[in-house]
């Protein structure tokens, strides 16, 4: 699919041929708006320097900040002296250091820069009798305010996170880590969209090689539009079809600047304030960043608690289903007594009943992430009551199965990062399935089969279990536990992350 | 290519194992007869008769409060012949639920199967692969198992748990199946269960577990009781926390003249010995206690008060001791307290000859000496008597 896609975006990109500025302005003119062909929003004023040379301006009025064009440009061009006009010879050269500007003018030759800069938001000028033009960049700066990261709230630390403007997220990493070992790598991607994509790293941290494989995999893609960070996290993936995250999606500026330096690469996507760490670890998907804020003991319990949950969450249901369908002897006699008297009058099976209720669950969950806000709370009502309770006393599912849902519900939300927990959301339907059929032995032998595919996974190269397999004590410091920092100082880390990396 | 076919195929045929491996013991909470407990009886005809306690989900009090008021939360079932197995199978046409026997918690014993002699019948009720081993036995005294189990107990919503809570808190003698069938199928011990019967008090309708059934081999020989029963779980081991009572002096005015103690600490060596073919065995005894109530005029903090209670109260546990020890001698001619164990340890080439049966002659002749020692560690908080006036 993706090939046909490239083969129209070249088929469309051929018609904007590759055309030198002609001297002369009418020239130009044609070629810009055959360019752009019904594209309403193209501007193309013609004025004149110092009633002397007629200038050509180009630009897309939506993009370009009208103000910064009429007080930066326009206005000191024409109370320009005509002296200078006089001698017309490198006039765009000269204009080019007289401008103010931040962000320098550039020279341009042929049609297709020309074209290229108008649609990043640039405003090109033409000069009769000249073969250059001169693109001045006027970004319209919009974006929205810093705002506190909704998907990854945290109870101490920053409180603003990543927005959708890729100038401003590289501001603000810059803003945490002052130092020029902070590199920047820009890239584009996409065919149509043109998408900036930055490759941040630390040097000295971050293994050079592992840089430029990421670069190298980002270069490759061939995509016609890259509107999120999402796409180039599928594309760049070792194991395309694994279920578990190899890189992580944040967008978090702190969480990003501490990755960087343990030695992570981070992939920022103009338009999107989900930004890409990788590569990743198992573990690392049940870390918060705030487990550091944290004291180290009660970032340790939690990480032990995410642990145990996180078990949960995986295999709960599909224990219960097994249990009491092939293993009753296993449950405490009271217990039993009243898990009896719960699934009396029940019909289905209890694998049934569990299947119902947890995609009753993901559906319930999914519906609150997409219904507009007011909406919101019907659906919580409708979940709670209709669901949870009515279908209890209509003797539909029974009670045991609602606590056992819930439950599960509440650990998939204990792993901080989504990517993680919606792993843990989807492999619990074949475990449960597994239990039902096969009971506890099925369970097991699906968790061993997770266990085998974790432990071939990889993320550019890292073991995907690393550092518990391979085994590395010193890395181990940051997964089981939050070692406090004197024992475990975070340059210890990332050469730990180097030395395995490098083995390879 | 025809290699990925061919462990296609295989990997579908593993698969299939995998489904004959699992489903065929598939079964839902709802679709089991969660039997509680099971009872033995003898009939006069000499009819095995099988009785089971069913718990009863729906007449549980619980969620389904409607449906369970004013219905029993369990029932029994009982069956006569004379193969167990063919006793399952006919209570099985009767059930319309699977008799499951994972959580039975106790397995009755009638006195009249169990002075019979318990033969294979125990063996096909507890050789079922859901059958636990942790669960208790008990013995019947003076009723049949089929009545124990029918009658209802107001403490527990099922009796069978009242009768396993009761054997949990360590009141009466209790013993778990595996360590009932350790002992049948050997000589260095012989088998006993705690004895349960009926109590009908005041309407109250229930059972107790006060006494001690003890067997020789596989058959019943009688029940211990009283200070008998004392003395013998403190040689089984379960001295902590039981008391003796002993008069220090007559009854006076405001005191009874008793003294109560508990044991702290006791310690039993058996040493045997064969001198030349008569067998003897020595008891020495260690016994540490408190006084936990003081019913006399004396002052145990004064060591001639303080002495004279612990002659007392030695002289009392050595009889009590010996009394045991002469009652599985004489009456029961069964080695209830395990002598043959250290025997065995001590001299293997003599037990060698008594194992195959001959100890069971040799028990009653054995000359069992008991030396008792016992301290009186602990007077409580006051000295005298606290009611007594100065």
């Amino acid at each position: 699919m993706m090939r046909i896609k490239a083969k129209r975006t070249n088929a469309s990109e051929q018609s904007i041929e590759p055309l030198k500025i002609s001297g002369d302005l009418k020239v130009n003119e044609a070629n810009i708006l055959a360019a752009f062909e019904k594209c309403s929003d193209l501007v193309i004023r013609r004025f004149s320097l110092s009633d002397s040379i007629t200038c050509l301006a180009v630009y897309l009025s939506v993009l370009i900040d009208e103000s910064q064009w009429n007080e930066g440009v326009l206005e000191p061009l024409q109370k320009w002296d005509s002296k200078a006009t006089e001698n017309a010879v490198g006039l765009p050269e000269r204009l080019k250091v007289i401008l103010p500007f931040t962000a320098p003018p550039e020279i341009l030759e042929s049609l297709e820069e020309v074209v290229h800069r108008v649609i990043y938001s640039g405003v090109v000028l033409f000069f009769d009798s000249h073969q250059t033009a001169l693109a001045i960049p006027l970004t319209n700066q919009k974006h929205r305010q810093l705002e506190e990261p909704k998907t990854e709230a945290v109870i101490r630390g920053p409180r603003y996170g990543f927005v959708e403007d890729l100038s401003v997220n590289l501001a603000l990493l810059r803003q945490i880590i002052r130092s020029p070992q902070l590199k920047i790598e820009r890239l584009t991607v996409g065919k149509l969209s043109k998408t900036d994509v930055a490759v941040v790293y630390v040097e000295g941290y971050a293994v050079q090689s592992l840089v430029e494989e990421i670069k190298n995999r980002i270069s490759k893609i061939d995509m016609d539009t890259v509107i999120e960070s999402g796409y180039i996290e599928e594309l760049v993936r070792d194991h395309p079809y694994s279920p578990f995250p190899t890189s992580q999606a944040t967008e978090r500026p702190d969480t990003a600047a501490a990755s960087l330096v343990v030695g992570r690469v981070l992939v920022l996507v103009n338009g999107t304030p989900m930004t890409l760490l990788m590569p990743i670890t198992f573990w690392y998907g049940f870390q918060s960043v705030e487990d550091y804020y944290m004291s180290f003991l009660f970032g340790t319990v939690l990480r032990w608690l995410r642990f145990l949950f996180a078990f949960f969450a995986l295999v709960l249901p599909s224990v219960y289903v097994a249990i009491t369908t092939f293993h009753q002897e296993m449950i405490p006699t009271s217990l039993a007594l009243s898990l009896a008297n719960a699934r009396e009058i029940v019909p289905f099976p209890a694998m049934i009943e569990i299947l119902m209720m947890e995609a009753t669950f993901e559906a319930l969950r999914e519906a609150g992430v997409r219904l507009p806000r007011p909406v919101g709370q019907t659906i919580s009502i409708v979940g709670a009551l209709v669901i949870g309770q009515a279908a209890v006393q209509a003797g539909i599912i029974s009670a045991p199965i609602i606590i056992v849902v819930a439950m599960t519900g509440i650990a998939s939300f204990l792993i901080p990062h989504t990517g993680m927990s919606q792993v843990f959301s989807i492999l619990r339907f074949p475990l449960v399935i597994l239990g039902g059929t096969l009971g506890l032995y099925g369970v097991s032998a699906g968790v061993i089969a997770i266990l085998i595919h974790l432990s071939q996974l990889e993320s550019l190269g890292l073991p995907y279990l690393w550092p518990l397999a391979p085994f590395n004590r010193a890395g181990l410091e940051d997964v089981f536990a939050r070692a406090p920092w004197q024992f475990m100082s975070k340059r210890q880390q990332h050469i730990q992350l180097r030395k395995e990396l490098e083995k390879r | 290519m025809r290699s990925a076919r061919n462990s296609r195929f295989i990997l579908f045929f593993l698969f299939v194992c995998l489904m004959l491996a699992g489903c065929w013991d598939r079964r839902e909470m709802d679709e089991i007869a969660l039997v509680m407990a099971s009872g033995t009886d003898m009939t006069d005809d000499g009819q095995v008769e099988l009785t089971l306690q069913i718990a009863l989900p729906i007449g549980m009090p619980g969620m389904l409060q409607s449906s369970g008021k004013g219905k029993n939360p369990f029932m029994t079932v009982s069956e006569k012949g004379a193969n167990v197995h063919e006793l399952i199978g006919q209570l099985q046409e009767r059930l319309s639920r699977k008799i499951f026997f994972g959580h039975r918690a106790v397995v009755i014993i009638g006195e009249s199967f169990a002075r019979h002699g318990i033969d294979q019948v125990l063996d096909s009720l507890l050789r079922f692969p859901e059958s636990r081993y942790n669960s208790y036995i008990l013995t019947t005294h003076g009723v049949s198992a089929k009545e124990l189990l029918q009658a209802p107990y107001q403490m527990e919503v099922i009796p069978a748990i009242g009768m396993k809570t009761l054997q949990t808190g360590g009141y009466g003698t209790a013993v778990k199946i595996d360590e009932f069938l350790d002992a049948v199928s050997t000589h260095e011990i012989q088998p006993f269960t705690g004895a349960i019967r009926s109590s009908m008090k005041e309407g109250e309708t229930g059972f107790q577990i006060d006494q001690t059934a003890v067997y020789r081999n596989n058959k019943l020989v009688g029940y211990l009781s009283g200070e008998h029963l004392k003395a013998f779980k403190m040689m089984d081991g379960q001295a902590r926390g039981q008391k003796l009572t002993v008069r220090l002096e007559p009854e006076k005015p405001f005191t009874k003249g008793t003294l109560t103690v508990e044991f702290l600490h006791f310690q039993k060596k058996i040493r045997t010995f064969t001198d030349q073919g008569r067998l003897r065995t020595e008891v020495a005894v260690h016994a540490a206690v408190r006084a936990v109530s003081n019913d006399t005029t004396l002052d145990l903090s004064k060591p001639p008060d303080h002495d004279r209670a612990e002659r007392v109260l030695l002289r009392e546990l050595n009889d009590q001791i010996v009394g045991l020890i002469a009652q599985t001698q004489k009456d029961f001619k069964s080695d209830v307290i395990g002598f043959a164990r250290e025997l065995h340890v001590q001299h293997p080439e003599a037990w060698k000859k008594l194992k195959k049966g001959a100890w069971l002659q040799a028990y009653p002749q054995m000359d069992v000496r008991v030396n008792t020692d016992l301290n009186l560690e602990r007077i409580g908080r006051t000295n005298k008597s606290g009611h007594l006036l100065e």
